[in-house]
Protein backbone atom coordinates (compact mmCIF):
# COMPACT_ATOMS: atom_id res chain seq x y z
CA UNK A 1 0.00 0.00 0.00
CA UNK A 2 1.38 3.39 -0.95
CA UNK A 3 1.17 5.94 1.79
CA UNK A 4 1.43 9.62 1.12
CA UNK A 5 3.09 10.37 4.39
CA UNK A 6 6.43 9.26 3.03
CA UNK A 7 6.31 11.89 0.28
CA UNK A 8 4.81 15.01 1.79
CA UNK A 9 5.97 17.36 -0.97
CA UNK A 10 4.36 15.36 -3.75
CA UNK A 11 1.28 14.74 -1.67
CA UNK A 12 0.75 18.44 -1.14
CA UNK A 13 0.58 18.91 -4.89
CA UNK A 14 -2.40 16.58 -5.08
CA UNK A 15 -4.57 18.71 -2.89
CA UNK A 16 -7.28 20.27 -5.03
CA UNK A 17 -8.35 23.91 -4.44
CA UNK A 18 -11.63 22.97 -2.73
CA UNK A 19 -9.84 20.72 -0.29
CA UNK A 20 -7.43 23.56 0.49
CA UNK A 21 -10.34 25.90 1.17
CA UNK A 22 -12.10 23.36 3.35
CA UNK A 23 -8.92 22.86 5.32
CA UNK A 24 -8.72 26.63 5.91
CA UNK A 25 -12.24 26.56 7.28
CA UNK A 26 -11.34 23.67 9.57
CA UNK A 27 -8.08 25.10 10.84
CA UNK A 28 -8.74 28.82 10.96
CA UNK A 29 -12.53 29.23 10.72
CA UNK A 30 -11.76 31.15 7.52
CA UNK A 31 -15.03 32.75 6.41
CA UNK A 32 -13.78 33.80 3.01
CA UNK A 33 -12.89 30.21 2.21
CA UNK A 34 -16.28 29.15 3.61
CA UNK A 35 -18.01 31.61 1.31
CA UNK A 36 -16.08 30.31 -1.72
CA UNK A 37 -17.20 26.77 -0.84
CA UNK A 38 -20.78 28.00 -0.51
CA UNK A 39 -20.70 29.61 -3.94
CA UNK A 40 -19.37 26.47 -5.55
CA UNK A 41 -21.23 23.72 -3.70
CA UNK A 42 -24.39 25.56 -2.60
CA UNK A 43 -26.05 25.48 -6.03
CA UNK A 44 -25.07 21.82 -6.51
CA UNK A 45 -26.68 20.84 -3.23
CA UNK A 46 -29.77 22.86 -4.04
CA UNK A 47 -30.15 21.01 -7.33
CA UNK A 48 -29.56 17.71 -5.53
CA UNK A 49 -32.43 18.51 -3.15
CA UNK A 50 -34.72 19.52 -5.99
CA UNK A 51 -33.94 16.41 -8.05
CA UNK A 52 -34.78 14.39 -4.94
CA UNK A 53 -38.26 15.83 -4.71
CA UNK A 54 -37.37 18.18 -1.86
CA UNK A 55 -38.05 21.33 -3.89
CA UNK A 56 -39.83 23.15 -1.07
CA UNK A 57 -37.01 22.27 1.33
CA UNK A 58 -34.10 22.74 -1.07
CA UNK A 59 -32.59 25.81 0.58
CA UNK A 60 -33.25 24.40 4.01
CA UNK A 61 -31.14 21.39 2.99
CA UNK A 62 -28.37 23.66 1.68
CA UNK A 63 -28.41 25.49 5.00
CA UNK A 64 -28.28 22.26 7.03
CA UNK A 65 -25.41 20.97 4.93
CA UNK A 66 -23.38 24.17 5.31
CA UNK A 67 -23.91 24.40 9.04
CA UNK A 68 -22.75 20.80 9.22
CA UNK A 69 -19.70 21.57 7.06
CA UNK A 70 -18.76 24.39 9.45
CA UNK A 71 -19.15 22.22 12.54
CA UNK A 72 -17.25 19.26 11.15
CA UNK A 73 -14.58 21.01 9.17
CA UNK A 74 -12.12 20.51 12.03
CA UNK A 75 -12.42 16.78 11.40
CA UNK A 76 -11.80 17.08 7.68
CA UNK A 77 -8.64 15.36 6.53
CA UNK A 78 -7.75 15.89 2.89
CA UNK A 79 -5.80 12.64 2.94
CA UNK A 80 -9.01 10.73 3.58
CA UNK A 81 -11.24 12.30 0.93
CA UNK A 82 -11.40 15.15 -1.55
CA UNK A 83 -13.55 18.05 -0.34
CA UNK A 84 -16.23 17.39 -2.95
CA UNK A 85 -16.55 13.74 -1.91
CA UNK A 86 -16.70 14.72 1.75
CA UNK A 87 -19.35 17.34 1.02
CA UNK A 88 -21.36 14.90 -1.10
CA UNK A 89 -21.54 12.44 1.80
CA UNK A 90 -22.72 15.21 4.15
CA UNK A 91 -25.39 16.29 1.64
CA UNK A 92 -26.52 12.68 1.21
CA UNK A 93 -26.75 12.16 4.96
CA UNK A 94 -28.62 15.41 5.56
CA UNK A 95 -31.09 14.44 2.83
CA UNK A 96 -31.63 11.03 4.45
CA UNK A 97 -32.00 12.73 7.84
CA UNK A 98 -34.53 15.21 6.51
CA UNK A 99 -36.64 12.42 5.00
CA UNK A 100 -36.40 10.35 8.17
CA UNK A 101 -37.59 13.29 10.25
CA UNK A 102 -40.52 13.87 7.90
CA UNK A 103 -41.53 10.21 7.92
CA UNK A 104 -40.92 9.16 11.46
CA UNK A 105 -43.88 8.40 13.61
CA UNK A 106 -42.19 8.11 16.99
CA UNK A 107 -39.63 10.48 18.45
CA UNK A 108 -37.20 7.64 19.03
CA UNK A 109 -34.66 6.85 16.33
CA UNK A 110 -32.49 4.12 17.82
CA UNK A 111 -30.03 4.19 14.94
CA UNK A 112 -28.83 7.55 13.69
CA UNK A 113 -28.21 8.20 10.02
CA UNK A 114 -24.50 8.49 10.63
CA UNK A 115 -24.30 5.16 12.40
CA UNK A 116 -25.19 3.71 9.00
CA UNK A 117 -23.81 6.19 6.47
CA UNK A 118 -20.47 7.54 7.57
CA UNK A 119 -18.54 10.61 6.54
CA UNK A 120 -15.09 9.68 5.16
CA UNK A 121 -12.39 10.13 7.75
CA UNK A 122 -14.67 10.01 10.77
CA UNK A 123 -15.11 7.09 13.14
CA UNK A 124 -12.66 4.95 11.28
CA UNK A 125 -10.57 2.23 12.76
CA UNK A 126 -8.08 2.46 9.94
CA UNK A 127 -5.42 5.18 10.08
CA UNK A 128 -3.87 4.23 6.75
CA UNK A 129 -4.06 6.77 3.99
CA UNK A 130 -4.11 5.15 0.64
CA UNK A 131 -3.18 6.72 -2.63
CA UNK A 132 -6.18 4.96 -4.09
CA UNK A 133 -8.50 6.98 -1.95
CA UNK A 134 -7.06 10.27 -2.92
CA UNK A 135 -6.84 9.49 -6.58
CA UNK A 136 -10.26 7.96 -6.87
CA UNK A 137 -12.07 11.21 -7.44
CA UNK A 138 -9.76 12.41 -10.18
CA UNK A 139 -9.93 9.03 -11.87
CA UNK A 140 -13.72 8.96 -11.66
CA UNK A 141 -13.97 12.46 -13.13
CA UNK A 142 -11.68 11.57 -16.05
CA UNK A 143 -13.31 8.23 -16.82
CA UNK A 144 -16.81 9.68 -16.65
CA UNK A 145 -16.09 11.84 -19.69
CA UNK A 146 -15.73 8.71 -21.81
CA UNK A 147 -18.91 6.95 -20.72
CA UNK A 148 -21.84 6.70 -23.14
CA UNK A 149 -24.78 8.96 -22.36
CA UNK A 150 -27.12 6.04 -21.61
CA UNK A 151 -24.85 4.88 -18.79
CA UNK A 152 -24.52 8.36 -17.31
CA UNK A 153 -28.30 8.81 -17.41
CA UNK A 154 -28.82 5.69 -15.32
CA UNK A 155 -26.13 6.64 -12.79
CA UNK A 156 -27.52 10.18 -12.52
CA UNK A 157 -30.96 8.83 -11.64
CA UNK A 158 -29.50 6.58 -8.96
CA UNK A 159 -27.34 9.31 -7.40
CA UNK A 160 -29.28 12.50 -8.00
CA UNK A 161 -32.86 11.26 -7.82
CA UNK A 162 -32.27 8.42 -5.35
CA UNK A 163 -34.02 5.92 -7.57
CA UNK A 164 -33.54 2.19 -7.16
CA UNK A 165 -32.42 0.24 -10.22
CA UNK A 166 -35.98 -1.05 -10.54
CA UNK A 167 -37.44 2.47 -10.49
CA UNK A 168 -34.96 3.58 -13.15
CA UNK A 169 -35.98 0.60 -15.31
CA UNK A 170 -39.68 1.45 -14.94
CA UNK A 171 -39.10 5.10 -15.74
CA UNK A 172 -36.99 4.47 -18.83
CA UNK A 173 -39.20 1.58 -19.95
CA UNK A 174 -36.28 -0.84 -20.18
CA UNK A 175 -35.72 -4.19 -18.43
CA UNK A 176 -34.09 -4.23 -15.00
CA UNK A 177 -31.29 -6.37 -16.47
CA UNK A 178 -30.46 -3.63 -18.96
CA UNK A 179 -30.22 -1.03 -16.19
CA UNK A 180 -27.96 -3.31 -14.20
CA UNK A 181 -25.72 -4.06 -17.15
CA UNK A 182 -25.38 -0.35 -17.95
CA UNK A 183 -24.37 0.33 -14.37
CA UNK A 184 -21.94 -2.58 -14.38
CA UNK A 185 -20.33 -1.40 -17.62
CA UNK A 186 -19.97 2.08 -16.20
CA UNK A 187 -18.55 0.90 -12.87
CA UNK A 188 -16.15 -1.31 -14.78
CA UNK A 189 -14.79 1.67 -16.63
CA UNK A 190 -14.60 3.61 -13.39
CA UNK A 191 -12.55 0.72 -12.01
CA UNK A 192 -14.90 0.07 -9.14
CA UNK A 193 -15.67 -3.44 -10.26
CA UNK A 194 -12.14 -4.29 -11.29
CA UNK A 195 -11.20 -4.38 -7.66
CA UNK A 196 -13.61 -7.25 -7.12
CA UNK A 197 -11.07 -9.51 -8.73
CA UNK A 198 -8.52 -8.79 -6.05
CA UNK A 199 -10.83 -9.76 -3.23
CA UNK B 1 -10.78 -11.62 5.70
CA UNK B 2 -14.28 -12.09 4.38
CA UNK B 3 -15.08 -14.14 1.32
CA UNK B 4 -18.71 -13.15 0.76
CA UNK B 5 -19.24 -9.49 -0.09
CA UNK B 6 -22.10 -7.25 -1.14
CA UNK B 7 -22.52 -6.88 -4.88
CA UNK B 8 -21.04 -3.65 -6.27
CA UNK B 9 -24.48 -2.52 -7.44
CA UNK B 10 -25.74 -2.81 -3.88
CA UNK B 11 -22.74 -0.82 -2.64
CA UNK B 12 -23.67 1.82 -5.20
CA UNK B 13 -27.23 2.02 -3.89
CA UNK B 14 -25.75 2.33 -0.41
CA UNK B 15 -23.40 5.12 -1.51
CA UNK B 16 -26.29 6.93 -3.21
CA UNK B 17 -28.21 6.70 0.08
CA UNK B 18 -31.03 4.69 -1.47
CA UNK B 19 -31.14 1.66 0.78
CA UNK B 20 -33.61 1.22 3.61
CA UNK B 21 -32.20 1.46 7.13
CA UNK B 22 -32.13 -2.31 7.78
CA UNK B 23 -30.37 -2.93 4.47
CA UNK B 24 -27.94 -0.10 5.12
CA UNK B 25 -27.24 -1.65 8.53
CA UNK B 26 -26.23 -4.96 6.91
CA UNK B 27 -23.88 -3.10 4.58
CA UNK B 28 -22.47 -0.94 7.39
CA UNK B 29 -21.66 -3.97 9.54
CA UNK B 30 -19.83 -5.56 6.64
CA UNK B 31 -17.98 -2.34 5.73
CA UNK B 32 -16.76 -1.91 9.29
CA UNK B 33 -14.79 -5.13 8.85
CA UNK B 34 -13.97 -5.14 5.15
CA UNK B 35 -11.32 -2.75 3.81
CA UNK B 36 -11.87 -3.84 0.19
CA UNK B 37 -15.55 -2.93 0.22
CA UNK B 38 -14.78 0.31 2.09
CA UNK B 39 -12.41 1.25 -0.66
CA UNK B 40 -15.08 0.53 -3.26
CA UNK B 41 -17.54 2.70 -1.38
CA UNK B 42 -14.95 5.50 -1.29
CA UNK B 43 -14.77 5.41 -5.08
CA UNK B 44 -18.56 5.30 -5.33
CA UNK B 45 -18.85 8.30 -2.99
CA UNK B 46 -16.49 10.12 -5.35
CA UNK B 47 -18.78 9.14 -8.22
CA UNK B 48 -21.64 10.75 -6.28
CA UNK B 49 -19.59 13.94 -5.86
CA UNK B 50 -18.79 14.11 -9.57
CA UNK B 51 -22.42 13.46 -10.52
CA UNK B 52 -23.50 16.28 -8.21
CA UNK B 53 -20.98 18.58 -9.83
CA UNK B 54 -22.22 17.75 -13.35
CA UNK B 55 -25.81 18.86 -12.76
CA UNK B 56 -27.39 22.07 -14.07
CA UNK B 57 -26.71 25.22 -12.07
CA UNK B 58 -29.30 26.65 -9.73
CA UNK B 59 -29.65 30.13 -8.30
CA UNK B 60 -29.42 30.75 -4.58
CA UNK B 61 -31.65 33.25 -2.80
CA UNK B 62 -29.84 36.40 -1.86
CA UNK B 63 -29.11 36.65 1.82
CA UNK B 64 -28.84 32.91 2.16
CA UNK B 65 -25.17 32.94 3.05
CA UNK B 66 -25.82 35.59 5.70
CA UNK B 67 -28.49 33.47 7.29
CA UNK B 68 -26.06 30.54 7.40
CA UNK B 69 -23.48 32.78 9.06
CA UNK B 70 -25.94 33.93 11.68
CA UNK B 71 -26.83 30.32 12.35
CA UNK B 72 -23.24 29.27 12.94
CA UNK B 73 -22.67 32.35 15.09
CA UNK B 74 -25.52 31.38 17.37
CA UNK B 75 -24.20 27.82 17.67
CA UNK B 76 -23.65 26.33 21.04
CA UNK B 77 -19.87 25.99 20.95
CA UNK B 78 -19.78 23.43 23.74
CA UNK B 79 -22.11 21.07 21.95
CA UNK B 80 -20.05 21.59 18.85
CA UNK B 81 -16.83 20.69 20.57
CA UNK B 82 -18.41 17.68 22.18
CA UNK B 83 -19.45 16.25 18.84
CA UNK B 84 -16.01 16.60 17.34
CA UNK B 85 -14.01 15.29 20.29
CA UNK B 86 -16.26 12.27 20.68
CA UNK B 87 -15.84 11.59 16.99
CA UNK B 88 -12.09 12.01 17.15
CA UNK B 89 -11.80 9.63 20.05
CA UNK B 90 -13.90 7.13 18.12
CA UNK B 91 -16.11 6.76 21.15
CA UNK B 92 -19.37 6.29 19.33
CA UNK B 93 -21.06 3.00 19.97
CA UNK B 94 -21.49 0.96 16.83
CA UNK B 95 -24.92 0.68 15.26
CA UNK B 96 -25.10 -2.90 16.44
CA UNK B 97 -24.34 -2.02 20.07
CA UNK B 98 -26.95 0.72 19.97
CA UNK B 99 -29.55 -1.70 18.67
CA UNK B 100 -28.75 -4.84 20.59
CA UNK B 101 -26.30 -4.05 23.39
CA UNK B 102 -23.12 -5.99 23.94
CA UNK B 103 -24.43 -9.47 24.61
CA UNK B 104 -25.99 -11.10 21.58
CA UNK B 105 -26.33 -14.45 23.32
CA UNK B 106 -28.25 -12.89 26.21
CA UNK B 107 -31.05 -11.44 24.07
CA UNK B 108 -34.63 -12.66 24.69
CA UNK B 109 -34.42 -15.37 22.03
CA UNK B 110 -37.54 -17.29 21.12
CA UNK B 111 -36.92 -20.97 20.58
CA UNK B 112 -38.34 -22.24 17.32
CA UNK B 113 -37.58 -25.68 15.96
CA UNK B 114 -34.89 -27.71 17.72
CA UNK B 115 -31.67 -25.91 16.97
CA UNK B 116 -33.13 -22.59 15.88
CA UNK B 117 -34.05 -19.47 17.89
CA UNK B 118 -35.29 -16.19 16.48
CA UNK B 119 -35.84 -12.63 17.58
CA UNK B 120 -37.84 -10.19 15.51
CA UNK B 121 -36.35 -6.70 15.79
CA UNK B 122 -38.45 -5.00 13.09
CA UNK B 123 -39.83 -2.58 15.69
CA UNK B 124 -36.36 -1.05 16.13
CA UNK B 125 -36.79 0.43 12.67
CA UNK B 126 -39.90 2.57 12.99
CA UNK B 127 -41.59 3.40 9.71
CA UNK B 128 -39.93 0.56 7.76
CA UNK B 129 -41.92 -2.16 6.06
CA UNK B 130 -39.34 -4.88 6.01
CA UNK B 131 -39.05 -7.63 8.51
CA UNK B 132 -35.77 -7.63 10.39
CA UNK B 133 -34.96 -10.87 12.19
CA UNK B 134 -32.08 -12.20 14.24
CA UNK B 135 -31.59 -15.93 14.04
CA UNK B 136 -29.50 -18.24 16.13
CA UNK B 137 -28.46 -21.74 15.20
CA UNK B 138 -26.77 -23.66 18.01
CA UNK B 139 -23.22 -24.78 17.36
CA UNK B 140 -23.32 -27.89 15.19
CA UNK B 141 -27.07 -27.48 14.73
CA UNK B 142 -29.02 -27.82 11.50
CA UNK B 143 -31.82 -25.63 10.23
CA UNK B 144 -34.71 -27.14 8.32
CA UNK B 145 -34.49 -27.04 4.56
CA UNK B 146 -36.21 -23.98 3.12
CA UNK B 147 -36.41 -21.70 0.17
CA UNK B 148 -37.21 -17.98 0.01
CA UNK B 149 -40.24 -16.25 -1.43
CA UNK B 150 -38.68 -12.84 -1.73
CA UNK B 151 -35.19 -11.56 -1.30
CA UNK B 152 -33.38 -12.00 1.94
CA UNK B 153 -30.24 -10.11 2.90
CA UNK B 154 -28.18 -11.69 5.66
CA UNK B 155 -25.06 -10.79 7.57
CA UNK B 156 -23.33 -13.15 9.99
CA UNK B 157 -22.89 -11.49 13.40
CA UNK B 158 -21.30 -14.38 15.25
CA UNK B 159 -19.96 -17.84 14.46
CA UNK B 160 -20.37 -19.34 11.02
CA UNK B 161 -22.77 -21.42 8.97
CA UNK B 162 -22.36 -23.57 5.91
CA UNK B 163 -24.70 -24.60 3.12
CA UNK B 164 -24.33 -25.88 -0.45
CA UNK B 165 -22.82 -22.55 -1.49
CA UNK B 166 -20.01 -22.51 1.01
CA UNK B 167 -19.03 -21.39 4.47
CA UNK B 168 -20.25 -18.02 5.73
CA UNK B 169 -18.11 -16.54 8.47
CA UNK B 170 -18.59 -13.58 10.78
CA UNK B 171 -19.35 -10.38 8.81
CA UNK B 172 -19.93 -12.28 5.56
CA UNK B 173 -22.79 -10.89 3.52
CA UNK B 174 -25.21 -12.97 1.50
CA UNK B 175 -28.40 -12.38 -0.47
CA UNK B 176 -30.78 -15.31 -0.97
CA UNK B 177 -33.82 -15.46 -3.21
CA UNK B 178 -36.42 -17.82 -4.68
CA UNK B 179 -33.80 -19.99 -6.36
CA UNK B 180 -31.97 -20.75 -3.16
CA UNK B 181 -33.17 -23.82 -1.34
CA UNK B 182 -30.73 -24.42 1.45
CA UNK B 183 -30.22 -26.24 4.69
CA UNK B 184 -27.75 -24.27 6.77
CA UNK B 185 -25.58 -25.91 9.41
CA UNK B 186 -23.80 -23.99 12.16
CA UNK B 187 -20.09 -24.77 11.96
CA UNK B 188 -17.38 -24.10 14.52
CA UNK B 189 -17.76 -24.13 18.28
CA UNK B 190 -19.91 -21.02 18.64
CA UNK B 191 -23.63 -20.59 18.07
CA UNK B 192 -24.20 -18.91 14.72
CA UNK B 193 -26.12 -15.62 14.90
CA UNK B 194 -27.30 -13.85 11.77
CA UNK B 195 -29.20 -10.68 11.03
CA UNK B 196 -31.62 -10.91 8.11
CA UNK B 197 -33.76 -8.40 6.30
CA UNK B 198 -36.69 -10.06 4.54
CA UNK B 199 -38.76 -8.70 1.75
CA UNK B 200 -41.20 -11.66 1.91
CA UNK B 201 -41.70 -14.71 4.12
CA UNK B 202 -39.69 -17.88 3.65
CA UNK B 203 -41.31 -20.95 2.14
CA UNK B 204 -40.50 -24.29 3.75
CA UNK B 205 -39.66 -27.17 1.46
CA UNK B 206 -38.78 -30.14 3.65
CA UNK B 207 -40.61 -32.21 6.24
CA UNK B 208 -41.08 -29.13 8.40
CA UNK B 209 -43.19 -27.44 5.78
CA UNK B 210 -46.21 -27.04 8.04
CA UNK B 211 -44.28 -25.23 10.74
CA UNK B 212 -43.68 -21.53 10.75
CA UNK B 213 -40.59 -19.48 11.39
CA UNK B 214 -37.61 -21.76 11.25
CA UNK B 215 -34.08 -20.51 10.67
CA UNK B 216 -35.21 -17.62 8.60
CA UNK B 217 -38.88 -17.02 8.19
Amino acid sequence: MTTLDSKPARAEGRKDPWSQLLEKVGKHQDREAYHALFQHFGPQIKYYAMANGLASHAEELVQEVFVSIWRRSCLYDWKKAAASTWIFTIARNQRIDMLRKMQRTSAEMPVETEDLWQIPGEYENEPVTSLHRLMSERRVRDSLKHLPEEQITVIAKVYMESKSHQMVADELGIPLGTVKSRVRLALNKLKVILQDQNV
Amino acid sequence: MNSHHPDTLTLMEFSAGNLTEPHALCIRLHLDQCADCRSRVDTLDSLGAVMMENQPQTEMSSGMFDSILSKIDSDDTDAEREVSTAAKAGKRASALQKLLGDDLNGLPWKRQLGDVSVLDISDRFPGQNEQVVLQKLVAGGKAPSHTHRGEETTIVLQGAFADQKGVFNQWDFVVLNQEDNHRPVAVGCEDCITLSVLSAPVKLTGTFSRMLNPFIR
